[in-house]
């Protein structure tokens, strides 16, 4: 995979490793700010599911009330952990299979303390009353420029460094990535100026603000993730991809569907009538490039046998995959029109697809991803492999919970909705036992990353394992499956295993 | 590939769509027809002129700055993509007198600058909440009065024990009662010394709710409702 065949393995590894060095400040500045954003957002969104159940928690309140302290909780999840894991592993992954050190640090990191100041502003000023109102955009007004240019101050060194790589084949994993970074400003800028700085009718301006919401979970976190998959998979498996003319299918077809999706949310509403009708058969098709990459990668991974089950990053990066393939089930089942899309489309299925597209998808992958970097840019191995076992189970059983009570809750609670001949509140009453376990399995999920985040901050600090042996998540009794611990310091550039 | 035909192969790939979904309907939308309103005779007699009265754009600043859009829609959708019409106060209102009810149309959300269609319904549609808490709800009280105390305590009242909606207290104040209580002090709350009031942001907002409503006649073209027979002879 990579793109000029180096003179020794010698020389290879020191270049390697040179990447890793000259990246370890931003890429964990990046993930352990990113893994803080998370539990901020998993507390603030217990709190808000919480309200969904038992409204007289901490009622009367202005900066607890529901209606703040979700946006919060999922703009936090959105811009504080979502972009901040994804900028770390896009830069390291570009760096590596651009073969080529990161030069500007510096910057990298200055704008990555002002995207957090941004964010956290952000955040702030949502909980103190200032949200625009606008779903995944409620930030106020002045938060959107900080946060475009500190985006390009972090991510134009990894298209610089794409630019003067030596010459050779590009991976499909730079085609990803690549198009995530050209694709997001573009959205980004989009939405921001057309709701922000042009005026235009109040209905079309909905209708832009739920094509930015689908755009960023199809053209952003989408091919960050099916990009870092690309990588991890033939990485840790040591195969190639299964057939990499279905990764390029895969790609061109995400690319060619994706910017269609999304005004679905819409229909009904008075825009003009293809626009929802679009929305609801892009994102139907949507899982013809999902299901074409989960099938590439998953056929790849099995023919490697125990490296699955032992390997931290694969089995991250798997059940992320499997996220893919419910996500692209429920992205067909819950968008047919005149059957399913009535019923979800005002109910709870829509925030239950976007936490499976955004916790059960993406994060799992980026996990998988944090698994196998940080290691390589600390030089040290993780220090725990149950802390390890716990982030898994407790994030996958707190997932699935929500994730299947929020489509199948949210199916019913839209059968109570329709049923007019029914009171109202009867609707309601369908989304009662739902919401009080989404809260339980947020509590599961913030169990398990408080732990990572405790994990990965060791690590920055370098109290990782002094180890050459990767962590497996295999005990073995007698110390390490490998043979006896050697000292990474001392022992030179380590081999592939 | 060369970087140059990658980036026009995304350009591509993502101009085309971005265009016919967002940039050229956004265009479009900008300036809506107005809609002529046609007499008996078939003459033009002026544009259709959608009337709402209230603070509105301060009002749905307010709206939006408290999440209301999480839990509340404002469309009421046609036949073909729900049943929304079929409820009796959702869509205008289904009494004894006539049935005013419609879907929403793109002239309903006028002096706003974005649409709070709404993402989820775990509240009733609030497209025609106006017209319901005057004709429903308030029982021949202030109607205002009755959605300040709504958002005071939501459940409050007995047969609202169980609704799900957040206090909304802190856009209300507590003042000692100097002389005889504020005509606006809220009934029922407050102790005898104090009195609550709501602030400006609770006047706001619940002018806004009460400009939320379907009771003016839509012209010809905007009208789908099936033409009704029996009530056709004027």
């Amino acid at each position: 995979m990579s793109s000029v065949q180096p003179s020794t393995t010698a020389e290879d590894a020191l270049l390697r490793s040179g990447i890793d060095r000259s990246l370890r400040h931003p890429v964990m500045f990046f993930m352990t700010s990113g893994a803080a954003w998370l539990a901020v957002s998993i507390i603030l969104g217990i709190i808000g599911s919480t309200k969904l159940h038992s409204p007289e928690f901490m009622d009367g309140c202005a900066w607890s009330t529901y209606g703040r302290v979700f946006p919060a909780h999922i703009n936090a999840f959105i811009y504080g952990w979502g972009f901040q894991v994804a900028f770390a592993v896009i830069l390291w992954i570009m760096a590596r299979l651009s073969r080529q050190e990161c030069r500007s640090a510096g910057i990298i990191l200055t704008a990555g303390h002002v995207w957090n100041f941004g964010v956290s502003l952000g955040v702030l000023g949502i909980l103190a009353g200032y949200g625009t109102g606008m779903p995944w955009m409620e930030f106020p007004f002045f938060a959107w420029p900080v946060l475009l240019i500190s985006y390009i101050a972090i991510v134009i060194w990894s298209f610089i460094q794409f630019r003067v790589r030596p010459v050779g084949h590009v991976y499909i994993s730079q085609w990803y990535l690549l198009a995530a970074v050209v694709w997001f400003p573009w959205i980004f800028i989009t939405a921001n100026t057309l709701l922000h700085c042009l005026p235009g009718h109040p209905v079309m301006g909905a209708g832009i603000n739920a094509w930015y919401k689908s755009a960023l979970i199809f053209l952003f976190f989408t091919p960050v993730a099916l990009g870092t998959a690309y990588y991890l998979v033939p990485k840790v498996t040591g195969r190639p991809v299964q057939s990499y003319s279905l990764a390029k299918v895969g790609f061109w077809s995400l690319a060619a569907i994706a910017p269609w999706a999304g005004m679905q949310k819409l229909t009904g509403a008075p825009i003009p009538y293809f626009l929802p009708y679009l929305g609801a058969a892009a994102t139907i098709m949507i899982a013809l490039p999902a299901v074409s990459a989960a099938w590439n990668l998953l056929r790849t991974v099995s023919g490697a046998g125990e490296v699955a089950d032992h390997s931290p990053s694969l089995r991250f990066t798997i059940a992320g995959i499997v996220g893919l393939l419910v996500m692209a089930f429920a992205a067909v089942f819950l968008n047919i029109p005149g059957k399913t899309l009535e019923l979800t489309q005002f109910s709870l299925s829509g925030y239950g697809f976007e936490i499976l597209a955004l916790y059960g998808f993406f994060s799992f992958v980026m996990f998988g991803a944090v698994y196998f970097i940080v290691p390589r840019v600390t030089r040290r191995e993780w220090i725990s492999r149950r802390l390890i076992k716990m982030h898994f189970l407790f994030s996958a059983y707190g997932l699935v919970t929500i994730a299947l009570v929020a489509l199948f809750g949210g199916l019913l609670q839209g059968v109570g909705q329709e049923n007019w001949k029914e009171p109202w509140e009867n609707a309601a009453d369908f989304a009662y036992p739902y919401a009080m376990a989404t809260t339980v399995s947020w509590g599961f999920i913030l169990f398990s990353n408080f732990f990572f985040f405790i994990h990965l901050t060791l690590m920055w600090l370098r109290l990782g394992r002094r180890s050459s042996h990767p962590t497996l998540l295999v005990a073995h009794h007698g110390g390490s499956p490998h043979g006896p611990e050697g000292d990474i310091d001392n022992a030179g550039p380590a081999h592939a295993h | 590939m060369s970087l140059r035909s990658f980036i026009l192969g995304l350009s591509a790939c993502f101009g085309f769509p971005w265009l016919m979904v967002v940039v050229v309907p956004f265009l479009k939308m900008r300036d809506i027809e107005p809609i002529p309103l046609v007499d008996d005779t078939g003459e033009t007699i002026g544009v259709f002129n959608p009337k709402r009265t209230g603070r509105i754009a301060d009002g749905s600043k307010i709206y939006a700055e408290n999440g209301c859009y999480l839990c509340h829609t404002q469309v009421v959708r046609p036949t073909y993509a729900g049943n929304d019409l079929q409820r009796p106060d959702w869509g205008g209102l289904k009494t004894d007198e006539g049935d005013t009810r419609r879907e929403t149309n793109a002239f309903d959300f006028q002096g706003e600058s974005f649409a709070h269609i709404g993402v989820a319904r775990l509240g009733p549609d609030l497209s025609n909440v106006g017209r319901r808490v005057e004709s429903l709800y308030a029982k021949g009280t202030d109607p205002e009065m009755w959605l300040y105390s709504f958002l005071y305590n939501p459940r409050a009242e007995a047969e609202r024990r169980r609704s799900f909606c957040p206090s909304f207290a802190f856009l209300f104040k507590e003042t000692k009662v100097t002389g005889a209580r504020s005509e606006k002090a809220l009934p029922g709350v407050g102790s005898e010394t104090t009195q609550i009031l709501p602030g400006p942001d609770a006047e706001a907002l619940v002018s806004y709710l009460l400009s939320l409503k379907k009771d003016q006649e839509v012209p010809a073209p905007l009208n789908f409702a099936p033409v009704k027979t029996a009530a056709a002879a004027p």
